[in-house]
């Protein structure tokens, strides 16, 4: 089977094949093997590669999946050859689009530190949260100009809620 | 008088350490809940336990008379406040004596004044101990935190008069930043602590914070059992302790255990306390404030003392003296304790939730877990993101630095984001493995990159993303037109909800 993995930023075709509990898999001309066990408590594998003894979990993420060993995560995302080539010609059509900032767990909106018109450069601060009892400053990743707060001061927001939108500046 | 049974003001992993303690006294363990919390973990170890309320504290944990109306109704002789909530609030202490139930900790008066922190800082004036430079009272104006800045120096902190547990807090390192500073400052005090005071002084470039446990009973003992070192923190609290300081001598230890004692005798202190110090470079100290109440980190010095101190607490409350009398044990060997948060070290310490999906804890040779978690409980929302305290002993400080590095890597956790990784990454740093700490130590050296996974692991996620795909069977989904910040294409449904093992 062939995929389409995209991994630490870099794109790679993905060959591989199973045969029991053995993966064989080949990226970029190399050739890796593990023997593999699937554990209990979601997706969690104990695999051995060469002798050496990994375990690793795969959850669905906001996007892709995400692979954590040894108590760091990485994002993976994984599509077919022919997804790929649908998304780049998607991409191609909606060069610089806004952005949206959302929630990224239920809080408070504390404080906005934008007003609309006004222009946000990347990792600049956009608003203020509160959960948890700390309060946290949220910023822009791409930045724009600011279209519209979303949510009013003092206001309880939920996980993911979008609180403000960016259209893409000028520059 | 004896106790028989205590209730336990609080939740989480402080709550199931004071249940513990009870159980080996044979004293009865009453718990409170919110709504949320009625599966949490100290509910399920309790003897006993009540609803007090919904999710938002103060409408549960600290919603006074409700708290108290549960321990009457329950017939509990004592209280065990743990720390937050209802640990440094001297009303409720007092409500408390009035209803006749002993408050586990200093008297009402003593936390009062202790609680305070302008007042904390003129008894320790008068005690002859060394404060920082700061405003002798709350600061009333942007413009007289100006005035004091030009007057005592920049940097400048700004703490919440009524604060604690670094909220409230926030240094201006130039007249540019004071203005926001002080919002912050305000704003975080008044949600924290419904006091919007807020005082000044000036902020020690690269400072340590070290602390000193102390224990004192109504017979006259007050003993020092040794200081903490709790310089790694990120936004004024702490993430990693250790026992004893790597930065101090025997002689520096002895004045600075007077020096807590001075302080604790002044104001006539009991129970478990904790006087906190900031040591400049050059290794004087200066005192910063008393915690009334039994200290987060407080394991690490049960590991050295071999005490257990939410026992001596109640022996202090029963009014009698301590087990140790006026001769407190030396401390032996080396501590460490690494906080597991539910946080995002990668997105700034972003606090996280969600259901603990995963966990396996360390074990074997001088690991404890105080843990308030397992499998499959979810983090709720309300309440502080501490999930775990992981703790080691060993002989000496490098033993104990490679004991807690073995014990993080047994640790699995998944589900919410969390600091494992972080704490693994502090452990092998240099200037950690060479006793070199301060409070900028996060802001001097970490980077988020610091925790990104190397190589090999590279390959292993490959390896695992094929036998997902190989499980899953990919399938094409259709291109999703709102999302503008967002790949176009989803994983269908199916893949979103976790799937079953195979068997």
């Amino acid at each position: 089977m062939k995929l389409w993995v995209t991994l630490e930023g870099r794109e790679a075709e993905v060959e591989f094949s199973a045969e029991g509990d053995r993966l064989f898999l080949e990226v970029d001309g190399r050739r890796l093997e593990a023997d593999f066990k699937r554990l209990p408590d979601g997706e969690v594998y104990s695999l051995l590669m060469e002798g050496r003894s990994h375990e690793v979990r795969v959850s669905p993420a906001a996007e892709g999946l995400e692979v954590s060993l040894e108590g760091m995560t990485l994002p993976v995302e994984v599509r077919h050859p022919l997804e790929r080539m649908l998304r780049a010609t998607q991409r191609a059509g909606h060069s610089g689009t806004g952005e949206v900032i959302h929630a990224p767990m239920p809080g408070m909106v504390v404080s906005y530190r934008v007003k609309p018109g006004d222009t946000v450069g990347p990792g600049e601060p956009v608003v203020v949260i509160e959960a948890m009892k700390m309060q946290n400053e949220l910023s822009a990743r791409r930045g724009g100009v600011v279209a519209e707060l979303l949510v009013a001061e003092r206001t309880s927001v939920s996980a993911g809620q979008a609180l403000v939108r960016l259209t893409p500046g000028a520059a | 008088m004896p106790i028989r049974r205590v209730l336990i003001a609080n939740r989480g992993e402080i709550a199931v350490r004071v249940i513990r303690t009870l159980r080996e006294l044979d004293i009865t363990s009453i718990a409170i809940y919110s709504e949320p919390d009625r599966v949490a973990l100290h509910v399920l170890l309790a003897d006993e336990a009540y609803l007090v309320g919904p999710g938002p504290a103060h409408e549960s944990y600290l919603n006074q008379e409700r708290v108290l109306a549960v321990a009457k109704q329950a017939r509990a002789d004592a209280i065990h406040p743990g720390y937050g909530f209802f640990a440094e609030n001297a009303g409720f202490a007092r409500a408390c004596e009035r209803a006749g139930i002993a408050f586990i900790g200093p008297s009402p008066d003593t936390i009062a004044a202790l609680g305070d922190k302008l007042a904390a800082r003129a008894a320790a004036v008068k005690a002859g101990v060394p404060v920082i430079p700061g405003s002798p009272g709350p600061v009333g104006t942007l413009d007289e935190a100006r005035a004091l800045g030009r007057t005592i120096g920049w940097p400048l902190m700004l703490k919440a008069a009524a604060g604690g547990g670094g909220k409230g807090m926030r240094i201006a390192r130039a007249e540019s930043e004071l203005e926001s500073a002080w919002a912050m400052a305000r704003g975080e005090a008044q949600a924290a602590f419904g006091d919007d005071r807020v005082f000044i002084e000036r902020a020690i470039v690269k400072p340590r914070h070290v602390e000193a446990q102390i224990l004192a009973d109504t017979h006259g003992n007050v003993a020092f059992l040794g200081e903490r070192e709790c310089s790694v923190q990120r936004r004024h609290q702490k993430l990693f302790e250790e026992t004893p300081c790597p930065a101090f001598d025997d002689k520096t230890r002895a004045a600075f255990g007077k020096a807590a004692c001075k302080i604790a005798k002044a104001v006539g202190y009991r129970s478990a306390g904790t006087v906190e110090f900031i040591l400049d470079e050059d290794g004087r100290f200066y005192f910063l404030e008393v915690n009334t109440h039994l200290q987060v980190e407080h394991p690490v010095t049960e590991l050295t003392t071999g005490l257990d101190l939410v026992a001596e607490q109640i022996r202090v409350a029963e009014g009698a003296a301590l087990s140790f009398g006026a001769h407190p044990p030396a401390p032996r060997g080396w501590a460490m304790e690494a906080r597991v948060i539910a946080e995002d070290p990668a997105r700034n310490f972003m606090p996280s939730v969600g259901r603990i999906e995963r966990v396996r804890f360390p074990q074997g040779p001088g690991v404890r877990n105080d843990a308030g978690i397992y499998r499959g409980y979810d983090v709720p929302v309300f309440y502080d993101s501490l999930l775990s305290k992981l703790v080691v002993w060993a002989e000496d400080r490098e033993r104990a630095r490679r004991r807690m590095l073995r014990a993080l890597y047994e640790f699995v956790l998944e589900g919410p984001h969390h600091n494992l990784a972080f704490h693994r990454w502090l452990l092998a740093h240099p200037e950690f493995v060479a006793g070199r700490l301060s409070t900028r130590f996060i802001d001097d050296h970490f980077r988020p990159e610091a925790l990104t996974p190397g190589g090999p692991a590279a390959e292993v996620a490959l390896i695992a993303a094929a036998l997902h795909a190989r499980e899953e069977r990919l399938r094409v989904a259709l291109p999703n037109g709102d999302r503008s910040d967002r790949a176009g294409w989803r994983w269908s449904e199916r893949r979103r909800t976790p799937s079953r093992p195979r068997r």
